[in-house]
């Protein structure tokens, strides 16, 4: 067998596999281990999962964010990378236990043949790989902080039931994973109001293309707009805790289930 | 060889160990008659609320060290009663293992407590600085303090809390980022609920609020703490910047409940709420927990805790044992054989 991208990738995802089934021992002993194990399994898989991308990228000559298996690595890439840096505090490195199981889910879907589709590119290289890139950063934003948000609601259950997990375990207080759910919400809702603005600039250079009925378009704008009231809500209304942190999960719940699907309906967006 | 010659709370009660305390003033003299009398050649006194310990390295044969050890401490005492099981005596290589066990927390009221470690160094550091110790002692006290820390590093033993009040604590810390800017209420100035409330101020509560019927009590509570006292109608006004709130009041009805919660919680931009309810009938409607973040723990699920952590400390004793067994094996003075009809020494 020759070593290809996918190769590498499929190495990443085993790695990411593993870090799954170390979650489920973490869960089964109350979260009272340390997660250095977590973080390395995701720090080999990150490498595989960067090679992936490289090999890729040469291959083609170009930046890999082409069809959906492509988007789908970059994106997943962006959460590992902001998770490793999350991750050096020893206190948030939790988030990998959590994120684990989603990698590994999602990059199994991303391995079927279908996604992975060549395209004709009609836009300009540098634009592209710059909304894609903003893109890519957002769902990782929004995948972590979907993650600390699990952790909470985890975490408040235990606390509310009095289970006695909830002392013994070495997740992080309630404060802080709202904060971390918070700030990376926020910092993915920049992201995506930057790549939006971006998806102007590509839309002049594509032409007579008609956006405001584009499926990936809409739901980019709904997507939008549900981050933007969990971020109002919690500032304005103080609606925090663990309605912000059911609002997080929920929300990027709903973005994977239709990402793909609204991928596909979309003429401009489907491989 | 070392020996030991003590009472715990293990076999004496509170006002036989108050008979044999040595007040700090009394420990050099002791210490010196034991030398002077030739009962010791080096000679460390723990004397704490739970336990009287003498222990001795001497060149004697222990079953003349100890007799003489046993009649020395009852005469500094001015005891005259008959002892039997009051007292122990350990020679060596038990009375090495008890120290051991005793720096590690083992033998102490609150399993695994660590209040004891301080204590042993204390007492041992005096002998030390009045010349009473030598190379017998030193080594065996170095070698338990040593031994005390390995036991904390590779075991549970002294994981978790086994008190309400540092129980309270570390629910605090699950919910809490930082107890450092957290303020926190007492309503009714009970000995628990002031324990707890030094449990948290220990760790950094910013400041703390106290209320009682009786003001006078309240003031007094507060002034003790560091606070700041209210009358008993005005808790709730002063319930907006709290985020802690220990009640034990002695009401017969519910003083906190979901009507009356709720419209604080607004007040408090439903920023998280631990209410610690050490109050026997409960102060706090069970109701109130079902609010969003809002987090009700009563006396029981306290105490259900601390038997859980206990009952691991417990689970953990065997591993301590067998890593004190290890190390007091390589302290002991290698004794010479046996000889055909001679038998081993009943201290206890």
């Amino acid at each position: 067998m020759s070593w290809s991208d996918r190769t590498s990738f499929l190495i990443a995802v085993l790695f990411y596999g593993l870090s799954s089934v170390y979650t489920i021992f973490l869960f089964r002993r109350g979260f009272r281990e340390d997660t250095r194990v977590t973080y390395l399994l995701l720090f080999a898989g990150f490498i595989f999962h960067t090679a992936a991308m490289f090999l890729r990228g040469f291959t083609y000559n170009r930046c890999p964010i082409h069809n959906l298996y492509e988007a789908t690595l970059f994106a997943e890439w962006m959460m590992l990378a902001i998770y490793l840096a999350v991750g050096l505090w020893s206190r948030l490195r939790f988030l990998g236990a959590f994120a684990s199981p989603f990698l590994f889910a999602v990059s199994v879907f991303a391995l079927m043949p279908q996604l992975d589709q060549r395209t004709a590119i009609t836009a300009r290289e540098g634009w592209l790989s710059f909304h894609v890139a903003l893109f890519a950063l957002a769902y990782g934003a929004f995948g972590l902080s979907s993650v600390a948000g699990l952790m909470y609601l985890t975490q408040e259950r235990d606390l509310k039931f009095h289970k006695f997990r909830a002392v013994l375990s070495l997740m992080p207080p309630l404060q802080r994973l709202e904060l971390v759910a918070g700030r990376l919400l926020l910092a993915g809702l920049v992201l995506w109001t930057s790549a939006l603005i971006i998806s102007a600039v590509l839309a002049r250079q594509l032409g007579n293309v008609n956006y405001l009925g584009d499926p990936k378009i809409l739901w980019s704008f709904l997507v939008w707009a549900l981050y933007l009231a969990l971020v109002i809500m919690r500032w304005r209304f103080a609606q925090g805790g663990r309605r912000f942190a059911a609002g997080a999960v929920g929300t990027f719940v709903f973005v994977l289930l239709t990402y793909w699907g609204a991928s596909l309906l979309s003429p401009i967006h489907a491989p | 060889m070392i020996v030991v010659l003590g009472l715990s709370h293990h076999t004496a009660p509170v006002a036989l160990r108050e008979r044999f305390a040595f007040g700090e003033a009394r420990v050099p003299v002791a210490l010196q008659a034991l030398r002077k009398m030739g009962l010791a050649d080096e000679a460390v006194i723990l004397s704490t609320c739970n336990r009287v310990e003498v222990y001795v390295a001497t060149a004697q044969d222990p079953r003349i060290a100890l007799p003489e050890l046993r009649r020395f401490l009852a005469k500094t005492h001015d005891y005259h009663d008959p002892l039997t099981d009051e007292l122990y005596t350990f020679p060596e290589p038990q009375s090495i293992e008890h120290l051991f066990r005793v720096a590690c927390g083992l033998d102490s009221m609150v399993l695994g407590e660590t209040e004891i470690l301080g204590q042993l160094k204390k007492a041992y550091d005096f002998a030390l600085q009045a010349g009473h110790t030598g190379p017998v002692l030193n080594k065996a006290f170095q070698r338990a303090f040593n031994v005390a820390k390995h036991v904390r590093t590779e075991t549970n033993i002294q994981r978790g809390s086994i008190s309400v009040g540092s129980v309270s604590v570390e629910l605090a810390e699950k919910i809490f980022s930082s107890l450092a800017d957290r303020h926190v209420m007492v309503i009714g100035a009970g000995e628990t609920s002031e324990k707890t409330a030094r449990a948290l101020l220990s760790r950094g509560a910013r400041s703390i609020i106290v209320s009682n019927r009786s003001y006078e009590r309240a003031a007094a509570l507060a002034t003790e703490l560091g606070g700041t006292a209210i009358h008993f109608e005005e808790w709730s006004k002063a319930f907006a910047d709290v985020d802690i709130v220990i009640s034990s009041t002695s009401a017969p009805h519910y003083v906190l409940d979901r009507p009356k919660l709720e419209p604080l919680m607004r007040l408090r931009r439903n920023r998280p709420l631990l209410l610690i309810d050490i109050a026997v009938p409960r102060d706090i409607d069970p109701q109130v927990n079902f609010l969003d973040n809002v987090y009700l723990y009563n006396i029981d699920d306290l105490q259900a805790i601390a038997d859980d952590y206990l009952k691991q400390r417990k689970e953990e004793v065997a591993r301590c044992e067998a890593i004190i067994r290890e190390r007091a094996a390589q302290l002991s003075t290698p004794r010479p054989p046996l000889t055909s009809g001679s038998t081993q020494p009943a201290f206890e």
